[in-house]
């Protein structure tokens, strides 16, 4: 009977981090990639993107997770529970992305630029067709480590009340009080998880692969 | 005049790398120069395809000139086939894509059209069908630096500029890119090249100017100017070296 009570609230749990990563993971990451390219270039944006993932790199989840959810309600904005937590899990994560992949460009060696402009390109063709495409491959491996990390880190959305699975199992140990099986079970969970994302990264990354 | 430099100046902070350069080149002319290492002779290419911005003097492509302030830079830069000598092929894209790229992207042919020239332009540098599905780090250094010239060719330029195409590579492999080089000056490619190659100025140059601290200090046929150095500097670095030249 417990296996079963666990099995099934766990279920509902899982369904709802999922829900919370499976939105957060390729929004956060588009707009880190963004965010990234923006903050590599010049000028006003470039700024703007920069103090953009200064703030969310500085902020605690935990303390962004509280502004969104409580603090924007002070605005007349009622977010639910679930859309404050995506939301912040978006800014968290595209600020790390970001900074990724801001390296990653910068990496790339200048002889890439100066060869793509030898051939008549504008920045943006360069930018395009040149920089990015070596440089999102470069930052792979940084991004699906952010994106382990949000499986982790979307167990703090707890504290706003979303029923992910840490928050249903914490639940289901004041009923059962067993500690042992119930977090070993979702720490098995979790890990299961992350290693689904490390495993769907490795072929992303075998796929774009270069030849050497 | 296909090219023509008019007291062209540029310094980098405290250096003043180029001190007044002028120079010419006749349609269909080779012309190759020699310095020693910091006297400006990347810099002076790298300001003809406007890479580098000069700051002060003129250059002139074709008649028009190109260092005006309504100038267009990636218009001049697509008529100026630039080879590095680190070659700085595209590392994410295999040789066909290399050579196609700005073929589709900057010119805007379509794919088959741009095929059809890039099979044109790698089978003039000999890179064999069997390469063309290659990446550039599955490739020699003498086949890469070939591929950066079959790129260049692709966009039609009317003047090629080489930055020391065969400093990079052993003398086995800069053979083969050397007489590429020479194949295209012989059909009459408008080319300045920066190489310390005494046998390709002899070939395949008709003229060769000598740089010393940001200026020209002799110009001439390429044998005068390297049997007979007329200034001090010349006489530097041609010393002794004039006797290895097998011709």
């Amino acid at each position: 009977m417990f296996w079963y009570d666990l099995a099934s609230s766990l279920l509902i749990g899982i369904i709802n981090t999922l829900e919370l990563l499976l939105i957060s993971a390729p929004l956060g990451t588009g707009l880190g990639i963004a965010v990234g390219i923006l903050s590599s270039r010049k000028g006003f944006l470039s700024i703007l993107a920069r103090a953009f993932s200064s703030i969310f790199r500085g902020f605690p989840l935990l303390v962004t997770l509280f502004i969104v959810f409580f603090g924007l309600a002070d605005f007349g904005i009622y977010l639910s529970p679930t859309a404050s937590a995506i939301i912040s899990f978006i800014l968290c994560s595209s600020a790390y992305i970001s900074e990724y992949v801001r390296g990653a460009i910068l990496s790339i060696d200048e002889g890439q630029s100066l060869a793509a402009k030898a051939i008549g390109m504008n920045e943006t063709q360069e930018f395009l067709h040149i920089i990015i495409p070596q440089a999102i491959r470069r930052a792979l491996p940084s991004i699906s480590n952010e994106i382990v990390y949000m499986v982790q880190y979307s167990s703090l959305a707890f504290a706003i009340g979303v029923q992910e699975i840490y928050s249903v199992a914490k639940s289901f140990n004041s009923l059962y009080f067993r500690p042992l099986e119930i977090f070993s079970t979702l720490a098995f969970i979790y890990l299961s998880m992350t290693a689904l994302v490390t495993l769907l990264f490795r072929k992303l990354t075998e796929r774009l692969r270069i030849p050497d | 005049m296909m090219l023509r430099v008019e007291g062209l100046r540029k310094r980098y902070s405290d250096i003043e790398v180029l001190r007044g350069v002028d120079l010419e080149l006749r349609e269909g002319e080779t012309k190759v120069i020699m310095g020693p290492s910091g006297a400006g002779k990347s810099t002076l290419l790298k300001c003809i395809n406007l890479l580098v911005r000069p700051d002060s003097g003129k250059i002139f492509i074709d008649g028009e000139e190109i260092t005006s302030k309504n100038s267009d830079v990636y218009k001049v830069r697509q008529k100026i086939g630039f080879v590095f000598q680190e070659f700085n092929l595209f590392n994410h894209l295999t040789v066909m894509g290399n050579v196609t790229i700005g073929l589709t992207k900057v010119k805007g042919m379509s794919k088959s059209d741009a095929l059809l020239k890039a099979k044109e332009v790698l089978r003039a540098v000999r890179i064999g069908e069997e390469l063309w599905d290659r990446y550039p780090a599955q490739l020699s250094g003498g086949q890469k630096q070939r591929v950066a010239i079959a790129r260049a060719l692709a966009m039609d330029p009317i003047l090629m500029l080489y930055d020391e195409p065969t400093s990079a590579l052993d003398p086995q492999l800069s053979m083969e890119v050397l007489s590429v080089m020479r194949e295209l000056s012989k059909k009459g490619m408008t080319s300045l090249v920066v190489t310390h190659e005494l046998n390709f100025a002899i070939e395949a140059a008709n003229s060769m100017a000598v740089m010393y601290e940001g200026r020209i200090v002799e110009e001439g046929s390429p044998e005068e100017v390297i049997k007979n150095p007329k200034t001090a500097e010349a006489r530097a670095i041609f010393n002794g070296r004039s006797n290895y030249v097998l011709v």
